[in-house]
């Protein structure tokens, strides 16, 4: 028999909710929807604790430290305050960076005017020819989920501090890169641009990377990275019968649809 | 280099080995050049070499070792002479030029007067005393000298006094007696206990108390652990951890394996920078003699225990002094750092309970084992016991390496020992704690030196670093080059590091350019304030302290730049 995830109760500003113990305070935050901004943290990953914006008050006898609730932890009374004087002030810094720093991110624009920052006091940071069109605010997700989630490291930071970017090692054309997107899709200023270009995925953000797709051998459209495929198909058991492994989303749905037509009605007229 | 076959297997192996290192420190005329990477840098190498070209072609009976640093970088390169029977004569300002009087002086007995700074007639190793002998009358002693006197040397006792590179020296002056005698009587209970009851701080700036960091490390779940020496010194104008590893490596060698023994590890390492090649090379010399003895590896003197010690260089950033980012660089990741709870002691290089102190933290380990937690506690001040090395540099007369009891007031420090301001300029403020410590101006220099007082001040113990600014200094431009060093260090992970310093930087410069305002001054104060509120390290979490501090004891300047400008 497996136990359950033990459940604890713990409060944030000032009412109390039931939490599994050792899930991430934002999680409880969210689910119940109370409002933290945050922008480097991804369920599936390891917390980061990067982007400083979902600092939160932790109240311990009556004493407040401030930590990221994406890496503090529930446990059986644990109390937290999301919009104290302080944290608010603090926030609104923070927002006045991001904004100085991707000046061109409207979701960042957005998430600030949000929370009451529409300007900045700082510089604004323009790059020329910025791979990241001046969106980037380096939560690193798209370094992160290249590396543990599909194990490609195509990217990573380069330089550091107030120079870092992230890029392809060399600012060069990658092979490494599965041309699977995934950085872009957890991207959350939408920094990363990738283009399909008839029978080729170019990743322009990533030094231009270029990648060849898949065409369906149905319906003739290109919807996946070739090498991408491959991988998926030097898994043992992939799950999918040979003859579907080639198609695309769309016409294996229908050869689907087709076979257990077949087999529920055909069957029972020619056999039955 | 060693003198004894095979491994020392009994505390009597151990007696055996002090005789043969006695031998070599007192039998016979000996000339030790200091020889630390400060020494080499003002010529003591050449010096060395032609001091070995005039005995070799002699065939003289005089030894000629190489020994580390007594600390006095002013008098650079110090050379000591020991004539047996006789003081131990400290000279100073030697050049190769000087070799031949040396030498001639030394083969009749005596020693060169013109360039004589002190001598020693005994010296407390504090595990072991030493007596050189009598005479030589007309020479000051050793505590003669200011910059020596009012200091109190536990670290550094045999800085300058034994070679490195040879570990019978070491023993001779009571070396590994106390790993010796804690893995052969005491449990590694006992052994946590004393170091507790010490109430000895971690040297690398935070002052977490180093017994109860072990203990919380023993008791971490896990069978594989390991413990780790911090020596990534990084701070601009800080060179207590390098001089220590160069002057005496078996030291921190001692208080290592002493430290595994009481968590309960069999695997050491040495995190180093690369930047620090003489240090890597004499710890290396130093764990291959060790090794040779039978005091690092396999079932150490028989007890069962057993431990290893690795080195690991580090490519020289400063935020790998940041635990979590030295852990990731030892697993060859880049030197990030990551949230922390968990803590190294839970979870930490590989994911296992990690125990991490600094080099002269160790250090302190062999002295409080042999002496007692008693005797040392009578050094420094209550909750800040034991002594501290300063490295004093900047506009100071004396500069220098010095070690103090802690609690021991700025103005001793800079104003006794170091002589006030360079060339007779007064001292306006000094720095403590490395790049990211505050400035602390001259009114206030009857602050205690502890963890404590420094911080109450807006500054911090850091690793040891004192910089001392003269009346010449802007302390704006002081402000910004320590802003540029932590924003160029910046790992560039979380952003108020490395947004906010940077642009710290660019109102900082903005100022020293004429072209400041008022408001910059309250924006400098706003972003200094979220940059230690909200970083993710302690990098970021102290960086802004120069700032700070500056425009709390120096607002003048400040504004000063600001009224020239408009």
């Amino acid at each position: 028999m497996t136990e359950g995830p033990k459940m604890v109760t713990v409060t944030i500003n000032k009412s109390q909710y039931r939490a599994e113990e050792g899930e991430t305070m934002l999680s409880v935050a969210m689910r119940n929807g109370i409002d933290i901004p945050h922008l480097c943290y991804e369920e599936s990953l390891d917390p980061y604790g990067a982007c400083r914006l979902c600092m939160v008050d932790h109240v311990t006898c009556g004493k407040r430290t401030m930590m990221t609730a994406c890496t503090m932890r529930a446990k059986e009374g644990l109390e937290i305050m999301t919009d104290t004087p302080e944290i608010v002030k603090y926030r609104s810094t923070l927002f006045e960076l991001y904004l100085s720093q991707a000046p061109k991110s409207d979701v960042i624009k957005k998430m600030a005017a949000r929370y009451g920052v529409t300007k900045t006091r700082f510089l604004k940071k323009i790059v020329h020819d910025d791979p990241l069109g001046g969106k980037c605010i380096l939560c690193g997700l798209c370094v992160r989920v290249c590396d543990e989630i599909m194990g490609g490291s195509a990217i990573g930071f380069i330089n550091r501090g107030p120079s870092t970017v992230v890029n392809t090692p060399f600012f060069d054309e990658n092979p490494a890169c599965l041309g699977c997107g995934t950085c872009a899709k957890v991207c959350p200023t939408h920094a990363i641009e990738i283009e399909d270009q008839g029978d080729t995925r170019v990743m322009k953000s990533w030094s231009g990377t270029r990648i060849k797709l898949q065409e369906c051998p149905d319906c003739g459209q290109y919807f996946v990275p070739k090498a991408m495929l491959e991988e998926i198909q030097s898994i043992p058991d992939p799950g999918i019968i040979d003859e579907l492994k080639t198609l695309c989303p769309a016409c294996r749905a229908k050869e689907i649809a087709k076979s257990v037509f077949k087999s529920t009605f055909q069957g029972s007229v020619y056999h039955g | 280099m060693t003198g004894f076959v095979g491994p020392i297997e009994t505390p009597e192996d151990l007696s055996k080995v002090r005789e043969i290192g006695l031998s070599k420190l007192l039998n016979r005329p000996r000339i030790a050049v200091g020889l630390s990477t400060c020494g080499i840098a003002v010529g003591g190498e050449r010096l060395f070499a032609r001091l070995k070209e005039i005995i070799s072609s002699g065939g003289y009976n005089i030894a000629l070792v190489r020994v580390g640093c007594i600390g006095f970088c002013k008098e650079e390169p110090i050379v000591n002479i020991t004539i047996p029977g006789k003081p131990l004569v400290i000279l100073h300002q030697v050049s190769e030029n000087d070799a031949e009087a040396i030498v001639n002086a030394v083969l009749k007995g005596g020693v060169p007067d013109e360039k004589v700074l002190c001598k020693v007639s005994s010296w407390d190793h504090i595990t072991r005393t030493i007596i050189y002998g009598t005479g030589f009358e007309q020479i000051p002693d050793y505590h003669d000298i200011p910059f020596f006197s009012r200091q109190t040397k536990v670290i550094l006792r045999d800085a300058g006094f034994i070679n490195p590179e040879d570990i019978d020296e070491y023993i001779a002056v009571g070396g590994y007696q106390a790993f010796v005698s804690a893995v052969s009587s005491r449990t590694p209970e006992e052994v946590i206990d004393i170091v507790k009851q010490s109430d000895l701080r971690g040297r690398g700036g935070a002052g977490f108390p180093a017994g109860l960091k072990w203990e919380i490390t023993r008791e971490a779940k896990g069978h594989l652990k390991y413990i780790v020496c911090n020596a990534d010194e990084g701070d601009p104008g800080a060179y207590m951890n390098r001089n220590e590893m160069e002057s005496d490596p078996h030291m921190l060698i001692e208080g290592l394996l002493i430290g595994a023994y009481a968590i309960g590890t069999s695997d050491a390492l040495i995190y180093i920078r690369a930047e620090y090649p003489l240090a890597i090379e004499r710890l290396r010399k130093a764990i291959d003699q060790a090794r040779e003895y039978g005091l690092v590896g396999e079932n150490i003197l028989g007890t069962g225990f057993s431990c290893d010690i690795q080195l690991a260089t580090g490519a020289g950033a400063f935020v790998c002094g940041e635990s979590t980012a030295l852990a990731a660089s030892i697993e060859g990741k880049t030197g990030r750092p990551r949230p922390r709870p968990p803590r190294l002691t839970d979870k930490g290089i590989w994911g296992r309970p990690t125990d991490l102190n600094n080099v002269e933290t160790f250090c302190n380990v062999p002295v409080i084992l042999t002496r007692g937690a008693e005797w040392y506690r009578g050094i420094g001040a209550k909750g800040n016991t034991g002594t501290k090395v300063f490295s004093l540099v900047g506009k100071v007369e004396n500069v220098g390496m010095v070690e103090v009891p802690l609690g021991t007031t700025l103005d001793t420090i800079v104003s006794e020992i170091g002589n006030g301001g360079a060339g007779g300029k007064s001292v306006k403020a000094v720095q403590t704690g490395g790049p990211s410590g505050g400035c602390i101006p001259a009114r206030l220099f009857d602050t205690p030196v502890d963890f404590e007082h420094l911080n109450e001040a807006g500054s911090m113990m850091g690793s040891g670093g004192i910089v001392v600014m003269d009346e010449d200094t802007n302390m704006v431009d002081i402000a910004r080059y320590f802003i540029n060093f932590a924003t160029s260090e910046s790992c560039g992970k979380c952003v108020p590091c490395r947004e906010g310093l940077k642009h710290t930087l660019l109102i900082l410069n903005k100022v020293m350019a004429g072209k400041g305002t008022a408001a910059d001054l309250e924006m400098l104060e706003s972003l200094s304030d979220t940059i230690q509120a909200t970083s993710l390290c302690g990098l970021g979490q102290t960086a802004p302290n120069p700032v700070l501090t500056t425009l709390k004891y120096f607002r003048e300047e400040y504004e000063a730049l600001i009224s020239e400008g408009t």
